[in-house]
Formats: C-alpha cells, structure tokens, sequence
C-alpha cells in the first residue's frame, strides 16, 4: 500500500497542481525535493526504529551511521579513499558505505551493549558527538570542514542507481546531474528520476528490514524489548541479537546516508553527524510509530509536512504565499495589535518555526498516543493495516 | 472494631495472580503471624496493606477508614511501619540520619532519636558511620528503630531473622517482644519457633489465600497443620 | 534540523555552528606560543608555573560552570530516574532572563558595584522562574509518565527542550536579536572589573574567572548544605537511594520530586545567568546544546544520582578541557582535540566502570 501510495505520488502531484485546486495543492503537498529528502532520510528513521523501536535500546548516535554513509560516498567520488576511483559505480560505493557504518556499529555496540537503557542511549550519543567534532576540523575530507565535503570535478556527472557497469540498466539521481527520462510519451524530470530510483533502493531496503522484523531474529528482538531477563533466561545470547541488530540498523543507516550523499552531491557535519540528526529520526518514529517499520516513514512525511508548509518564502513555504493568493494582502496587512499585522504574525511565529508545532505534537504524543499514528492504527485495526483493511473490506461484502 | 481488617484482597503482580481473596484482622495490641512457604504471597500481603502493590479487589481498613486508594505515605502517616524484608536501611545515611528521617513531621527529633539509641544502645556507638557499614544484625536494628520512632501503632514486620545467625536472631526477638509491648505487630516470618514465640495469633497463607489460622500458644512448632502447609 | 537540501536553500531551523568547539576555549594566552612548536618545545612551555598556574585557574573556573550546569540534572536524575533533557535549554532561558534583568537595570553610567549587585539581583529572579518553571513541567508533564519505562520520560524531555528552543527562537527574533550570536547589550553590562584581566604577578587571569570560581564554590557549598543540613536535603538523599522505602517512612516523594525538579531547574537557570556574561558562550539559543552535552558528561563519568560525583566530574573535565584547549591553541592545531579527549574519557569511563565514580547501581525510582 505504501508502495503504491508513492509510486503515484508524482503523477498525483503533477495532476493536482495544474487542476482547479491548484493552490491548495501547492501550499499543502510537499514538493518533489521534499519527497526525496522524505525518502532517504525516511530509511534513516526505518533504520532508527529497527534497532531502538524493536529492541528497546534508544541508539542516539545513529547519525554517526548516516554521517558515516554520507561521507564516505563523497569521499570516494573525489578520489580520498584509497583504493577506489572516483569512477567507482554509485551502486558499489553505496554498499561498501552501508558496510563501513555497519562495522562501525559493531565496535561501537560491542562497547556500549554492556550497559543498558539511559546509558546506553548516552554513550552512543557520545561516540556520535565525538565523530561530529572530529570531522569537524579533520580536513583532509574537505577544504573546509567546517561546510563539509562537496562532490567535484573527479565526478561531475550524477550518481547512477542501478546496474553497476550496465548502462541501460541506469539512471541518475540528482537534482541537477540526474538524468530526464522519457517514458510514454511524458519526460519525467530530474526531481521525478531521482525519486523513484532513491525510491527504489529505499523500497528495497524496507523489504529486507521487514524480513528480518517478521523473522524469529524479529521476535528475539521484540523479546529483548519487553523482557531481556527472561529472554536470556529461556536461553537467548542477547548480545548475540542486540549487536546484530544494532549492525543491521547502521548498515542501512549508512546506506541512508549514501543516498543523502548521492542526491544532494554535498554534505555538512551539521546535517550529517550532529545528534539532533538522530534527534528528527526520533521524532519521526515517536510520531508514525515506534516499533513498526513503516511508521517512521510516515511519521517522517508528517515532520516534513508541516516544515515545508511553514517554511519561509522562498524555501518552498507554502502557507504564506497562498494565503497571500486566496485572502490577498488586504487581509494580510490588517492590524491585529500594537504595530503587528497577520502576515507579521505568520512571519513570526509561524513560518520558519515549524520545530515548535511539530514538538508540541511530539510531546503530545508521547503523552497520549505513545504507539505513534501507525502504532495506534493498528491496535485499533488489530493488526498491520494492510493486512486487516482488505479483510475489514471483505466482511463488508 | 480491629485495628487492621484485611477483607478479600487480590493482588496482582503484572499480570500474575499473587493474592486471591485474603482475608485477616488484627486487634490492637496483638502480635499476628503471618506464616507459609516462599512465594505463597506473605510480602504481598503486606505490601498490600501498605498501598505499595494496591490490590486491584478488596478492602483494608486501619482503625475503620480504607486504605485501598491512598497512597503510600498517606498509609505511613497514619501510623502504619514498615520492616521491610532486607531491612532497607538508607546506606549512604548515617546511623542517625536513618532515625531522624524516618521520625515523623511535628514530632520532636532529638527526643526521638534519644529513645532510639536508648533503646538500642548498640547503635548508639556507631551514629555517626554510614549506615551500609552496619552488620546485618545491626541493620535489622536500625530497621526495627525506625519502626519504633516513627510513632505507628501498627508495625508489619516482613522476616526480621533472615539472613542472621542464631545469636542475633535472638537479639531481634528480643527487640520486637520490646516493641510488642509499645506498639501492633504484623509479623511475616518463615522461622516458626521464632513466630510462635512472639505471636499470639497466626494466619497460614499457601497460594495466596489463607487457609488456616489459630492461637499461638495452643500450637507447637511441628502441629500437623503447619506441616503440611509450610514443609518445602 | 532537517538535512538541508540544497535545492530547498539553507534550512533556518538549523542550530548554527559556533567558530567555536562545543567545550568552551578559554581565553588563555599567559604566554603566546607560535602553533606548530614541536611537542616538546610546548611541553617546555606548558610546564612553566605561569602557564601550569593559569591553566589550573582556567581549568577551576570550567569545572564552576560545569558544575553549576550538570548538579541539577544529577539531583534530578538520582531521585527521579529522569533524564532531564531539557536541562541546556533551561541554561538557555536562564542566560536570557538574566540579559533581559541586567539590560533593564544597567545603564552606562551604574558603576561597578551597582552593576554586581544587579547580577546577584538577576540570579535571584532567574532561579525563580526558572524554577517556578520547572516545577510546572514537573507537575503538568514529567508526572504524567511516573508509570511508563524511563524512555517514555527521556522522549518526554527532549520534546519539551524542542518545544523551548524554537520558541526561544520565536521571542529572540521578534525582539530584534539573532539568536545564534551572543547577546552584545548583556554581555556590555558586565562591570569592568569583570570584563578584563587583572595581573597578579607575571599571571594574567580574567576577572570573570576568578568571579565564576566564586559562584560555583557558592553553589557547591549551598547544594552540599541543602542536602546534609536541612530535613528535605534528608527526605531527597533518602528518597534518591530507595524511593519506596521513602515512602514507606511517610515521605510525600511525589511532592519531593516536584521540589527537587524546581531546584534542579533554578540552579541551571542560575548557570545560565553567569554564562551570559561570559564571552565564550554568552546568551544565544545553541548555547542549550552546548551545555547539556557536557552536563551528561560530567555527570556520567561522576556517577548519576551523586552530588559528590557531579563536582569531581566537574572537576575533571573542567581541568582536561583547559589543558587541552591549551595544547590545541598553542602547539598542536587539532580543534578537536578537547572535545575528544573529554568524550574519551567518557567512552573509558562508562567501559571501565560504568556507575561513574561515585555512582551507585540502581538510581531513582518512583
């Protein structure tokens, strides 16, 4: 369902924008950038909850996997790591910065596994905080590591997804260095491309995590969640299953983070390896759902949402412009008090500031709906909503 | 009316049935002993009385008002101790610091903890020490003072004697026949000449119900009753 | 704080970067070394008394400021289990509330004195509402969650410190300042006696040094008698080792979680206060993170729940920041190297023994 939900979101988008509800359609949608973004940081919150939603074990280092991802996509395009050319395929890179972050969570989880809940979430924090001031002021990743690296001339054509060394068979990402494909009889655009095939590799990437969620690997995880004692009692190496766990979560992580690296050709230490990175991973989970897979993505979509609406002009912001349209800037100008018209209002305490409501509605969901929207979904439905609406819709036959 | 009326009390742990339907009373100045095998629910029952594991059925009142509902320092101002199993002395307190705190508000402290050491005078050389350097005996000492000054007509006493040697578990008897004399003691206790001795009443608790009870002194330490309900 | 995406332009959510790194660089030049000396040449220079005495000077004046930002969430923590996460952007609104205090009440011509006794005035206002605050969070939103596993209280926090931040960022804003730069007009209000150095001998040492010694051997002292001398320091002692037992004994612990959150609260407001007019971090929005990570710091490597652990964790990681910082600044150029060395010695503490120096197990309850 998700699946198709966003395969046509483009062709939704496209249809709605140039209709009679055009406006609304701006103001409220999310961009295609937006939508990408959503995607690949949607695997990074997927990757978020795997470990921390189905283990118990909050991982607020997490963003020293993306980081991790991100920078080693990049380094390897400009030619710094040793032994891969700049030419190396995308695909290849991406996997290799899946399984450097996964080696990292191994080190990382064999120190801090030892402890458990806050510390846990403590030290992990810190080995993330040390890595961000590290590659701070490390500058052989950059000429100024402050900004982080960029992609340059070693690679200048986009990032292909697809068969490595098949050319056919790929396609590039990016939103100026992707590819414009043709496809009956419409041209998709570069931001379209890009969104399928990041879309792709994230798809796929679900799929694998939903195995191993589904798999007896899964339940040991959920049973170290609710009651570690009594797993290790009835005979569980726990170690064993939370490294696990924790490796699988930052192998994606980092495939995450590659993604990010390849679309936008240029990361910074602050929207890489910073802990609040973690941080809106967090949030994304509390809100979609904690210990369901999918619930981060939607959760995500939410966060996303509401940023870009409330964003400020220019950056996409799509309730003051519309507003200027519909209510037109009579209204806009009116006095309200003491010097403050509404649009003054809106530029203060709304646009730019989506953080606070999306917080409140954190809070709020911490306190009354701690299961996050899908997790409440499917309590109420009775099981995952797949499952349970095509039987719902069936009884009603 | 009793001091303490427990009436079809059932606890749970979780989703674990601890207590189903305990009932017993208690008059003021008795020494009651709660007696079973390990697990039947004795600490339960207390902890019950207590608020700390509030029973999800039932009643428990203390001098006619119910307790089930209030919370636990609510129980512990109304006169209601607690001996806990393990004693849980406060160990980063000093000796002193462990009366004083448990010496309840309006109450004069320094009288209080005066009588504290008087009555036990063993504690009195070691006030000022951090109280996890005490000997296990100690520490049950400090416990029961605690017990003792913090004005409570009514004490449940969880197994006083485990975990100490013959010689200080007669100390401790000692202490809590001194206390019986001030104060109403409900004690849960799984060394049965112990409990016979100092009780007058006793309740026999197996599978979180009781199922027996009787005068202590009527009973000795090997009656066929207490056999069959309390050998392991 | 979203990845930025370049097409979308810079994201102004984003916390800004400090030129600075996250532990504060003390302005410490006692002697100017050229950057790149060798090791050795350095350690010539370091082991000088001049240098040795105003690094250990510096290195005093971190461990006040860290003290004075991690004891609260220490206290916090040992009674309540609760991981205050909230506890920088706390700091943050405190280090505000002072400016706000001291731009009102300072003019050009108030003269010294006046000037510290309206700081002293400042900090007594900040602990109160910043307490009074934190005792309505406690009551409306941290109570809430008594029943629910420690995580449900950790995301609780970091919610609110999200919620805070921005709307800090709403207020700043709307009142003309940038929130990522220090506050100018308060730091201004400092007294000149504070704002300079003064040379004692062949040392130089800042005045607002010696004044933060000041303040965090005040707070030390008047926490340490709070909680050894009064009866409520009594009931959160015993109420931090064993809550149930507290309880037990006829100890409201609910109304003492709610008081010790307050004061929790206030004494980082209170930092806050000092940090404001202290250059290196001064009054912005990002000084919430940039203080709540080496609050976890200290108070991990002390020990969760121990006000004893919380001051010699101070004290360590005040004393290695300053040394390094010197090292970083004056011989080798690695502008990491204090906010590694502190994480490792996080890293080796919680792989060593992980209750941190004085801490005991099991802390906090319900």
């Amino acid at each position: 369902m998700v699946v198709l939900a966003l395969v046509a979101y483009p062709g939704f988008y496209h249809l709605l924008t140039n209709s009679p509800i055009s406006a609304e359609a701006v103001a409220l949608l999310p961009k295609m950038p937006t939508m990408i973004a959503l995607l690949y940081f949607g695997l990074f919150a997927m990757s978020f909850d795997f470990i921390s939603g189905y283990t118990g074990y909050l991982s607020f280092g997490h963003a020293a996997f993306y980081g991790t991802g991100a920078y080693f996509v990049i380094l390897v395009a400009n030619g710094k790591i040793p032994l891969l050319p700049p030419g190396t395929p995308f695909m290849v890179s991406l996997l290799l910065a899946g399984i450097l972050a996964a080696l990292l969570a191994l080190g990382i989880g064999l120190v801090s596994f030892r402890l458990s809940g806050v510390y846990f979430a403590m030290i992990t924090l810190g080995f993330s905080q040390v890595m961000y001031v590290f590659i701070r002021g490390w500058d052989y990743v950059a000429s100024n590591p402050r900004d982080g690296p960029t992609v340059g001339s070693t690679h200048s054509e986009g990032f292909e997804i697809g068969v490595p060394y098949v050319d056919q068979l790929n396609l590039a990402i990016g939103s100026f260095s992707g590819e414009e494909v043709a496809l009956f009889g419409h041209t998709l655009g570069t931001y379209t491309t890009s969104f399928y095939m990041v879309g792709f590799v994230v798809l796929v990437s679900y799929f694998a995590l939903q195995r191993i969620v589904h798999s007896p690997f899964g339940r040991v995880m959920v049973a170290i969640r609710d009651n570690e004692e009594r797993a290790e009692a009835v005979g569980y190496n726990t170690l064993v299953y939370k490294l696990g766990a924790f490796v699988i979560s930052g192998f994606f992580g980092g495939i995450a983070g590659g993604l990010f690296a390849g679309y936008a050709r240029s990361v910074t230490p602050e929207n890489t390896f910073y802990f609040l990175t973690a941080g809106d991973a967090l949030l994304a989970s509390i809100i979609g759902g904690f210990g369901t897979l999918a619930g981060p993505l939607y959760g995500h979509l939410f966060d996303e949402t509401i940023r870009e609406f409330l964003s400020n002009a220019g950056l996409g912001g799509g309730l003051l412009p519309y507003l200027q349209q519909r209510l037109g800037e009579g209204v806009l100008g009116t006095e309200i008090f003491g010097g403050l018209t509404v649009e003054g209002l809106i530029t203060a305490a709304l646009n730019g500031h989506a953080a606070l409501y999306v917080g409140i509605v954190f809070v709020l969901f911490v306190l009354y709906l701690p299961d996050g929207i899908l997790g409440t979904l499917r309590e109420w439905l009775g099981g995952p909503v797949s499952k349970r609406v095509p039987e719902l819709l069936r009884g009603w036959r | 009316m009793s001091l303490l009326e427990v009436e079809d009390v059932e606890t749970y742990y979780g989703e674990s049935h601890i207590l189903e339907g305990v009932s017993l009373e208690v008059e003021e100045g008795e020494v009651v002993a709660l007696v079973g095998r390990n697990g039947v629910g004795k600490t339960t029952t207390l902890r019950s009385v207590l608020q700390l594991t509030p029973p999800r059925e039932g009643s428990v009142r203390y001098r006619d008002e119910e307790l089930v509902g209030m919370r636990t320092h609510e129980v512990a101002d109304r006169g209601v101790g607690w001996i806990p199993e393990d004693r849980r002395i406060f160990s980063q307190l000093t000796v002193e610091e462990n009366v004083r705190v448990a010496v309840p508000d309006g109450v004069d402290t320094d009288e209080a903890v005066a009588f504290a050491f008087e009555t036990f005078p063993e504690l009195d050389s070691h006030r000022g020490r951090d109280a996890g350097t005490l000997s296990g005996g100690q520490q049950q000492m400090l416990a029961i003072a605690r017990g003792l000054v913090g004005e409570n007509d009514l004490l449940l006493v969880d197994e006083p004697s485990e975990g100490l040697a013959p010689q200080i578990v007669a100390d401790v008897a000692t202490a809590l026949a001194e206390a019986s004399t001030e104060t109403t003691l409900l004690l849960v206790e799984q060394n049965l000449p112990l409990a016979l001795d100092l009780a007058d009443r006793f309740y026999i608790l197996d599978n979180g119900r009781v199922v027996d009870d009787g005068d202590a002194d009527e009973v000795s330490a090997d009656d066929e009753r207490l056999r069959r309900y309390l050998s392991a | 704080m979203i990845p930025a995406d370049p097409a979308l332009g810079v994201d102004l959510a984003l916390p800004a970067v400090r030129a600075v790194p996250d532990l504060a660089l003390p302005t410490l030049k006692a002697v100017p070394v050229q950057s790149g000396t060798s090791f050795f040449d350095g350690l010539g220079q370091f082991l000088q008394p001049e240098t040795l005495v105003s690094v250990f000077v510096e290195g005093l004046a971190k461990s006040a400021i860290y003290v004075m930002i991690a004891a609260g969430l220490s206290l916090i923590f040992g009674l309540m289990g609760v991981l205050n996460f909230a506890h920088g952007t706390l700091t943050m609104i405190g280090a505000y509330l002072a400016g706000i205090v001291m731009v009102v009440l300072v003019g050009g011509a108030t003269g010294q004195w006046g000037r510290i006794l309206a700081f002293f005035g400042a900090l007594v206002v900040v602990f109160v509402l910043v307490g009074g605050f934190g005792s309505l969070v406690e009551v409306g939103l941290i109570r809430r969650l008594y029943d629910r596993p420690p995580i449900a209280q950790i995301l609780l926090t970091f919610g609110v410190a999200l919620v805070l931040e921005e709307a800090a960022r709403i207020v700043v804003l709307f009142y003309g300042l940038q929130p990522t730069s220090e506050w100018q007009e308060a730091l201004g209000t400092k007294p000149a006696v504070l704002a300079t150095r003064h040379s004692l001998g062949p040392l130089s040492i800042r005045g607002l040094a010696l004044f933060e010694i000041l303040l965090g051997v005040l707070t030390v002292v008047g926490i340490w008698a709070f909680l050894t001398r009064t009866r409520y320091g009594l009931f959160i002692r015993a109420g931090s080792e064993d809550a149930e037992m507290a309880q037990a004994l006829g100890i409201d612990v609910r109304r003492v979680f709610t008081v010790v959150f307050a004061l929790g609260a206030g004494i980082a407001g209170v930092a806050g206060a000092v940090l404001m007019w202290d250059q290196i971090w001064g009054a912005n929005v990002p000084l919430a993170a940039e203080t709540l990570l080496p609050a976890f710091v200290v108070v991990i490597i002390g020990g969760l729940g121990t006000f004893r652990g919380t001051v010699v964790g101070a004290l360590i990681v005040g004393m290695v920041d300053a040394v390094t910082t010197w090292w970083f600044i004056n011989v080798v150029t690695w502008t990491w190297l204090p906010d590694v060395a502190v994480f490792l010695i996080l890293v080796g503490m919680l792989i060593l023994r992980p209750q941190g120096l004085y801490g005991v197990e099991e802390v906090g309850g319900h």
